[in-house]
């Protein structure tokens, strides 16, 4: 009796891991761009080491990343960048968590491009503020990526400086892509 | 007399000119860092990770922005998003490991290879975290 009990369990355990499994898919390699554009001039810079977690089930989304990891063309713009502007070695990490508001409407088991809306905070500098954002959600094969472009404001996470508004933007455009594992 | 001082004082002015412009102007923009021509501080992938786990502010000051050579096992290889190659190479703890974005592609390397690898350590996310990588041996 125990044993069949035990055995039981063991296979309630299993399945339930495997559930589990398919809703969480995650990779280490999300890309991250942000583009600053000013009659004067343009700046991006890129971070393609970003980790993100999708919950297929409740929606939940996040992405971490580290902010020593953005590569921008030119090397002394990535040092003020991470020196002044971001302080860096101070806040090595910026962070997203949310969730797809329009989960409903995306079928994760068929092939397909879905429109899809995302809220959550985003913390930069240790500061945390509400965005939303709207993009894309790609099925390809069982295969999850996701695509967004949305703007954030420099000032809303306390990033000053006397380049802000005349070489680098007010609001800075953000481009996600993450292709799950 | 005074023509080779007049002719002294030109060159070293324009010599000036020129080594200001490109000290301060030309080499800050234009220098792009390259781990191939630092030394990179010496660690096993198992110490590094630990490092981290142990004291990460800690680990963050001796590491952050600096080029790190490590010894370690491939345990994943694979192409990121970008076509680049992504090694996540073996600690002691199956959860974490140092994960590094090679600067060129390398596609012949293969989980179980023991390699040395330097790049540029940003930090520590699940897995310490190094970019444009380069291998050594």
């Amino acid at each position: 009796m125990l044993k069949h009990l035990v055995i039981t369990l063991f296979f309630f355990g299993a399945i339930n891991t495997e559930t589990i499994a398919q809703n969480l898919h995650s990779t280490k390699a999300a890309k991250i761009r942000f583009f600053s554009s000013l009659a004067a001039e343009d700046i991006e810079a890129t971070n393609s080491q970003a980790v993100s977690k999708l919950d297929t089930k409740t929606g939940a989304i996040n992405f971490i990343v580290l902010i020593n990891g953005f590569v921008f063309e030119n090397e002394l713009m990535q040092k003020h960048f991470n020196e002044e502007y971001m302080e860096s070695p101070k806040f090595p990490k910026s962070e997203f968590k949310g969730s797809l508001t329009n989960l409903s409407a995306i079928n994760f088991n068929k092939n397909g491009t879905y429109p899809a809306t995302a809220s959550g905070n985003l913390t930069i500098r240790g500061i945390s503020q509400p965005v939303r954002a709207t993009g894309s959600v790609v099925i390809t094969n069982g295969k999850i990526s996701i695509k967004s472009i949305f703007k954030i404001k420099v000032k809303d996470f306390g990033i000053a400086g006397s380049d802000i508004g005349k070489s680098i933007a007010n609001e800075l455009e953000i481009t996600v892509t993450s292709l799950y594992d | 007399m005074k023509k080779k001082i007049l002719v002294a004082a030109l060159t070293i002015l324009i010599t000036a000119v020129i080594g200001i412009w490109f000290f301060v102007f030309y080499k800050p923009t234009h220098f792009k860092r390259d781990v191939a021509d630092e030394k990179g501080i010496s660690i096993s992938a198992p110490d590094l990770v630990k490092a981290f786990q142990d004291n990460e502010a800690s680990a963050n000051s001796t590491y952050l922005d600096k080029s790190v050579e490590i010894k370690g096992e491939i345990v994943e290889a694979k192409p990121d998003q970008s076509g680049l190659t992504m090694l996540t190479l073996k600690s002691n703890d199956a959860m974490a490991g140092v994960l590094c974005t090679l600067k060129f592609a390398d596609t012949t390397l293969k989980a179980g290879q023991t390699i040395t690898v330097k790049g540029i350590c940003t930090g520590f996310l699940s897995d310490v975290v190094l970019k444009e990588a380069i291998i050594v041996k």
